[in-house]
């Protein structure tokens, strides 16, 4: 399995995979940083948040700024999750690379579980990079280092894993192409829910949360990338009790990009409980189909 | 002693039936041919037999083990038709991770690389990236593939179908090689000259059912022609035989026949000389493996059309 797993991290790295995700991740970061730049050059510094309305602010704004930034970036990481995977089983057969892996004294389970531990060694390597230079980036333009930066990349290295584990799980039955669609069509089912759910918090709408508790369930990328919003958030003080009260919530200003309705940890067990399921699933089919 | 066989081995894609109730059995150290038209099912049980595809019914064994059992795969090699190898990976390199696979360490596996390298005469293409590799030379690399882990029994599926004549030939000092060390060598060929050439038994297969098996002179002893130059051959005579040999030619005092069997040939010309005729010459006919192939082929066809 280990062998196999080194074999794939190589194959992406010498496919070029991880180097065109890393040009494309560098163009947007310098996009990014370049509107932090502008944005908040004229912020006060935010090294004590509490202290004045104005600094408040200013903290909030490079909170927000950089939450819309992980928003964002989920969507590379997600991309490059399902596009590393989608033909790793499919697409090997389509094109007869798989015959001389898949007749060597390795079972089909070592096979599949190595090739998901080399692509998630990939994306933990390339989610990592990327989160540490996004809150970089908002800690160089505004001073503010990102509260619970650890907890938080965990949860943003977790959100690929789980597009790797579904993208995994369609290769063993699907083709290429309906595998990418279908990975791709969850995801956008789970980002929408997401937003569906929080709006439905901002109005109090039961129904609407719900709606994204289900989706969530579907697939729990977006739960994860609200939690990571609320490890981040809920970590800030409320209002600073001078000309902004203290019952305000932080999450309020960040609208469906925040964590209104937050995942509880339970669902963060759910999510796990979720990739070790969709991965013993994709080994039962691949164990059991023709090549 | 037996180190591949199959037992009923049936496999049916929907309502479509690649292969139907095969049984086979291959001794160790033989090189054993499998010959069929295009679509009789010959790259279906080559996948069922190193584990690829599983059987709708039926049973096969190979090396001792089931094809999925990872202790038999130790000891098999596995050359597929229509195959592709990772293009991003150096010759080498690749060869020496398929060894690494197959259980060797990674000296013993760098070490074998080379050796099946120069095997089958990529020495010194080694570190170019398989990618840039020609077609021929990739299907050399692929047997290389195979042979790297030192297999007890190696599966060819095609092996020469994108080589030239040279190539060609090369492949068969291998599979003669590799006979003589013992190994057991499944060949699955539509090249009827090079089964007739290097295999040692031979299976016909069509319409996924084994129409004949055997050892090659017992395939070639069945259907026979017989050249038989002769006088005195009257109309009747001629009428008489041809309702029994329906593929009888006479070119002036040149009889031809197709029999069922050589055994035939005596009761043959005691007909003809019973019957007033001299016979100058009788000439069994040598029926190649062209002949049985192209016999049994049409023969199935005539009995499923």
């Amino acid at each position: 399995m280990w062998l196999m797993a080194l074999f794939t991290f190589r194959e992406a790295w010498r496919k070029k995979v991880a180097l065109i995700a890393g040009a494309l991740t560098l163009a947007f970061l310098i996009l990014y940083g370049t509107g932090l730049h502008f944005i908040t050059r004229d912020m006060v510094n935010t090294a004590n948040p509490t202290a004045t309305a104005a600094s408040y602010y200013a903290m909030m704004q490079a909170v927000t700024l950089f939450v819309l930034g992980i928003y964002l970036a989920s969507f590379l990481a997600a991309g490059l999750a399902v596009l590393a995977a989608v033909g790793s089983v499919a697409g090997e057969i389509e094109n007869g690379t798989l015959y001389t892996l898949a007749v060597r004294p390795l079972s089909r389970r070592d096979l599949l579980l190595g090739k998901f531990l080399g692509l998630a060694a990939m994306l933990v390597t390339y989610a990592a990079l990327f989160f540490l230079a996004l809150a970089g980036l908002v800690y160089w333009q505004t001073g503010l280092v990102i509260p619970g930066l650890v907890p938080a990349l965990g949860l943003f290295i977790l959100e690929p894993l789980v597009l790797l584990a579904v993208t995994m799980l369609g290769t063993t039955r699907l083709s290429t192409l309906g595998n990418g669609v279908l990975a791709f069509a969850l995801y956008a089912l789970a980002v929408v829910g997401g937003m569906i759910e929080q709006i439905g918090a901002l109005v109090e709408s039961t129904a609407a949360i719900y709606t994204g508790v289900v989706t969530s369930l579907i697939l729990p990328a977006d739960a994860v990338y609200r939690r990571l919003v609320a490890t981040v958030v809920d970590r800030l003080p409320a209002g600073n009790g001078q000309d902004i009260p203290r019952f305000i919530n932080p999450q309020s200003m960040l609208g469906p990009f925040g964590s209104q309705s937050t995942p509880s940890n339970w669902m963060l067990v759910y999510t796990l409980v979720y990739i070790g399921i969709l991965l013993a699933a994709a080994v039962y089919i691949f164990n059991r189909r023709d090549v | 002693m037996a180190v591949i066989e199959a037992w009923n081995l049936t496999k049916i894609y929907g309502r479509q039936v690649a292969c139907r109730e095969i049984c086979l059995s291959v001794e160790e150290g033989q090189i054993f041919g499998l010959l069929g038209p295009n679509g009789a099912g010959k790259s279906t049980l080559v996948k069922m037999l190193v584990g690829l595809v599983y059987p709708t019914a039926g049973e096969a064994k190979v090396a001792g083990y089931a094809p999925q059992d990872i202790r038999g795969r130790r000891q098999v090699g596995f050359l597929p038709e229509n195959f592709r190898l990772h293009g991003w990976m150096k010759g080498e390199e690749l060869l020496t991770f398929h060894a690494r696979l197959a259980g060797l360490d990674n000296r013993a596996a760098s070490r074998r690389a080379h050796e099946v390298l120069e095997l089958v005469g990529l020495a010194g293409e080694g570190r170019k990236l398989v990618a840039n590799y020609s077609k021929g030379m990739q299907q050399r690399l692929g047997l290389a593939a195979a042979l790297v882990g030192d297999p007890r029994v190696v599966f060819l599926d095609e092996p020469t179908s994108a080589l030239d004549p040279l190539g060609r030939r090369q492949v068969r000092e291998i599979l003669l090689a590799l006979k003589e060390a013992g190994k057991t060598v499944f060949l699955n060929s539509h090249l009827l000259s090079e089964v007739e050439q290097v295999c040692d038994r031979v299976a016909i297969i069509n319409r996924g059912t084994v129409v004949a098996a055997g050892r090659l002179d017992e395939l070639q002893a069945g259907p026979a022609t017989v050249a038989i130059r002769l006088a005195g051959l009257t109309g009747e005579l001629v009428a008489e035989l041809r309702r029994r040999y329906p593929e009888l030619q006479l070119e002036g005092d040149r009889l031809t026949l197709a029999l069922g069997g050589r055994e035939e040939i005596a009761d043959l010309v005691a007909r003809l000389v019973a019957g007033g005729c001299r016979i100058y010459e009788v000439r069994p006919g040598h029926s190649s493996l062209e002949d049985v192939f192209v016999h049994l082929v049409r023969e199935g066809e005539q009995v499923c059309g």
